[in-house]
């Protein structure tokens, strides 16, 4: 009986539900795609991912599943707010704690179980798809790549049920402890938290304290060595935690005696707030540092992405060089953004490889002598005879034997021309960006490689040394790019249900504020900014974090590169797709929230 | 009575619950009245027969499915949307039974909530708040939460609230049904005060005879109609309120 009164009140709410079910499903998933990027070996091998890039993906893992724990447990706080007061309802009436504590029980489990197994399936189709998307978006070819590992499977399934398990448990206890009275008034009580003037004067620098010392640690990451991250976490989090603590309810206090608090729905907004923002402490603080992480690891991630090419750049004279070119890679060179170009006669005899110095006087060979940013200097032929004949890097393109290197040397027009040897032209390109060109600049090395599968080899341009560098650190950008995105799901859903949770109390109070005779678009707005709000603390905290916590970044990437170029884009997409999320939780709270204005008849 | 006078005045209202495809109920068939402005109007009638509908209808809570409604000279069936809260907010004063009050805010907060809907500068706003706080001797407990206060403080609260910006017609449903007799009769004293003092209508539904021995006239609904009237004329309170338990017997025969 008690089942089925139950089952109805599953029903009636199966809108809440839903939201609940999809909001369980997306963990799952996001943590079988990583579980199945990083515990699928042949695929880890084949990515050369060793040492500190394991490093990377255990750390993840962590924060994976703490933040997995963290967004379960707010979860299930919405879940026990929709059933509290049914429950309690159910008990008044003589129903037994311990057949309703079964019922919690059953129903968190299977709620949780459901959705673990809709996110499974999810993570298949999502590493199926969404992955190979990502990949594709960032010109990365990973080896050994599937959707389907048995062991990620598994291992998500353990994880998922065993904490909906732990969830369920606390569900039971938590219920089972309360009073009946206070469960079917929850919504109603207000906790007015105390403020102490001194206390949280103290607590507010104490926190500024804490986090400057994280920022200072993170920036001097050369002298701290490892130690500088476990440190920077801990301080960062309990100076944002007392950082909030001490100045949101002073600054709610404080705008509460203002006129403007007097002003429509201001005062309630104010209330509001005020009401929610001492327990949303804790939750504010989690998510503005997964904010940080997230946005971070994306800003690291597409910082490497945009910076490989500049780091390319830095290593030779030339992008590509090509030999005897061809009219078909004549065409395909004709596509390039060409910033120079030279073509040179070499004669190759015995040992030696010779070349003409008339062509280097109509055309001087320009020299990159930059050691981290290019520095192109024109050598005339005598500069070059005299001090650079043997860095003439396209002269390693003559290979005589294995390791064997010609010797290269400089003739008059006139010796030269009676030289004798088989004659090869060598074009050299460089190009403005690697990045751009890349898809044309693959084509011209592919029909290098089929004509001369053994020179090309040592054919290093600053295009093949791209590449390496790609395969290299490609999947630590895209495991930049992956975790970056799965924490913004994650954190944002995080706050989506915390949010949400506060739902049903509001209900009865827009509902009165709707009987008192406030506009509907009072209300939206009024809703639209408490949200706002609470989406905007963690967000502005966790930028703040970021632009501190970049610093950490300087020793990898030394000038001219810098963890802080062009990060504005980057800002820009996260806090874009972080909006997606305020709109998706405003539009749902809207829905449970606002009270419907009764139908309208026609009058006549 | 002239409608020219009148605060309220209700004509031909029908209300049919339920869609035309549904099961439908049909709980007011045709009302006619009025209310004189100044005039302390109770609305007696058993469970079920259409008091609460017939409030939420004049105070726009629910729409009616026939008949006009005309409160302050506004004809409440033909506004829409925001016109609709804005009647609400600046015409009608309501108490509930529950009291409604919002508990994150103070009582001051709460009083001051229609008057800052109609962005009321503070000042004049904390004037007005302190002019009814005084009235309903509610001064000392403005700065504290609804949580803190009893049940008859709340609903004091609420009274200052419904009043604090002065609307044509006050109403009530069942105002009383949660307080105990000491805070009822003193709610119900207040009442009668504002409607002296301040000219304010007031319209009371209520199913207890004691309420409704201080209203002037009383309106007594069944099944969906005016079924009869009494009105109290120079009797004192205990007398009308015997004429009202006679009523109420004939009245449920
Ligand atoms: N939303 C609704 N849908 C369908 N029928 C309704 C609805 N609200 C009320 N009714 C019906 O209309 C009739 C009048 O209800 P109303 O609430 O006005 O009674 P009332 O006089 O206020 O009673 P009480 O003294 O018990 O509060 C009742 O028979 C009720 O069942
Ligand atoms: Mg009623």
């Amino acid at each position: 009986m008690l089942g089925k009164l139950a089952l109805a009140g599953i029903k009636n709410r199966r809108r809440d539900y839903l939201v609940l079910l999809a909001g369980l499903t997306m963990p799952a998933a996001i943590f079988y795609m990583f579980a199945n990027l990083t515990t699928n070996k042949a695929f880890v091998k084949a990515n050369g991912v060793v040492g500190q890039s394991m490093l990377i993906f255990g750390f993840g893992a962590v924060l994976l599943i703490l933040i997995t724990i963290v967004y379960i447990m707010y979860a299930n706080s919405f879940l026990l707010s929709m059933r509290q007061h049914d429950y309690g309802l159910f008990m008044m009436l003589g129903a037994k704690k311990r057949r309703i504590g079964q019922l919690v029980f059953l129903e968190t489990l299977i709620l949780g179980t459901v959705a673990t197994a809709i996110g499974i399936v999810l993570g298949l189709l999502m590493s199926r798809f969404l992955v190979g998307f990502l990949l594709n978006a960032l010109g990365l070819h990973l080896a050994h790549l599937e959707s389907f590992y048995l062991p990620a499977i598994i291992a998500t399934a353990v994880l998922y049920v065993g904490l909906f398990i732990l969830a369920s448990l606390f569900n039971l206890v938590k219920l089972t402890r309360t009073t009946v009275l206070k469960l079917l008034h929850t919504d109603e009580q207000a906790n007015q938290p105390q403020v102490k003037p001194v206390r949280q004067m103290i607590a507010g620098i104490v926190g500024i304290l804490l986090l400057a010392a994280g920022y200072w640690a993170l920036a001097n990451i050369k002298m701290l060595q490892m130690a500088a991250i476990p440190f920077a976490i801990v301080t960062i989090t309990l100076g944002t935690y007392l950082l909030f603590r001490a100045t949101l309810l002073t600054i709610i206090r404080w705008l509460r005696q203002t006129k403007w608090a007097k002003k429509h729905l201001n005062g309630f907004l104010m209330g509001q707030l005020n009401f929610r923002v001492y327990n949303y402490t804790r939750m504010l603080t989690i998510v503005s540092l997964l904010f940080a992480m997230a946005l971070g690891a994306i800003t690291v991630g597409s910082g490497y992405h945009r910076q490989l090419p500049m780091m390319a750049d830095s290593l030779g004279s030339y992008t590509i060089a090509i030999h005897d070119k061809t009219a078909k890679e004549q065409q395909l060179i004709g596509k390039l953004n060409v910033v120079n170009q030279a073509t040179y006669t070499q004669k190759r005899q015995g040992k030696t490889v010779f070349y003409n110095a008339a062509e280097f006087k109509q055309h001087p060979y320009e020299f990159n002598e930059g050691t981290m940013t290019p520095k192109y200097v024109k050598k005339t032929a005598a500069q070059m005879k005299s001090t650079d004949l043997n860095s003439l890097d396209f002269l390693n393109l003559a290979v005589l034997g294995q390791n064997n290197l010609y010797a290269p040397k400089m003739l008059n027009a006139a010796k030269f021309s009676r030289q004798a040897g088989k004659t090869v032209s060598v074009t050299t390109i460089r190009v403005k960006n690697i990045d751009k060109d890349r898809a044309t600049l693959k084509k011209l090395n592919q029909l290098e490689m089929a004509r001369f599968p053994h020179a090309s080899e040592l054919t290093v341009g600053n295009y093949q040394s791209y590449e390496l560098m790609l395969a290299f650190f490609g999947g630590l950008e895209f495991m930049g790019y992956f975790l970056g995105i799965a924490f913004l799901a994650m954190l944002a859903s995080c706050l989506m249900f915390k949010i949400l949770s506060g739902a049903p109390g509001d209900k009865r109070r827009y509902r009165m504020l709707y009987k008192v005779g406030v506009r509907h678009s009072l209300m939206r707005n009024g809703i639209a900014k408490e949200i706002g709000i609470f989406f905007m603390i963690p967000g502005i905290m966790g930028v703040i974090d970021v632009l501190f916590g970049l610093q950490m970044f300087k020793p990898l990437m030394p000038k001219p590169m810098s963890p802080y170029l062009g990060i504005g884009s980057t800002f820009a997409i996260f806090i874009g797709l972080y909006a997606i999320y305020y709109l998706i939780t405003l539009a749902l709270y809207w829905q449970i929230v606002l009270p419907q204005a009764p139908a309208t008849v026609d009058h006549k | 009575m002239t409608s020219s006078n009148a605060v309220v005045d209700v004509h031909g209202l029908e209300k049919t619950y339920g869609k035309a495809n549904e099961r439908q109920y049909q709980a007011l068939k045709g009302l006619n009245f009025q209310v004189a402005a100044g005039e302390f109007v109770g609305i007696m009638g058993a469970s079920g027969s259409g008091k609460t509908t017939l409030l939420n209808m004049l105070s726009t809570l629910d729409v009616p499915t026939k008949g006009d409604v005309i409160v302050n000279g506004h004809d409440v069936t033909k506004m829409r949307g925001n016109q609709l809260a804005d009647f609400r907010a600046q015409e009608v004063g309501f108490i509930f039974q529950d009291f409604n009050l919002l508990e994150s805010l103070t009582a001051e907060e709460n009083i001051g909530l229609p008057l800052a809907l109609k962005g009321t500068s503070s000042k004049i706003m904390d004037q007005a708040i302190h002019e009814v706080a005084d009235t309903l001797s509610i001064a000392d407990l403005l700065q504290k939460y609804p949580s803190e206060l009893s049940g008859g403080q709340k609903q004091r609260v609420a009274a200052a609230r419904a009043i604090v910006h002065h609307p044509s017609i006050l109403m009530g449903d069942e105002p009383t049904g949660a307080l105990d007799s000491t805070s009822a009769r003193e709610l119900l004293d207040l009442l009668t005060t504002i409607n002296q003092e301040q000219h304010m209508s007031v319209l009371l539904v209520t199913h207890d005879p004691f309420s409704a021995s201080f209203c002037q006239r009383i309106l007594f609904i069944k099944d969906g109609l005016i079924g009869s009237e009494i009105r109290r004329g120079d009797q004192d309170r205990s007398a009308f309120y015997q004429q009202i338990l006679n009523e109420l017997g004939t009245f449920n025969e």
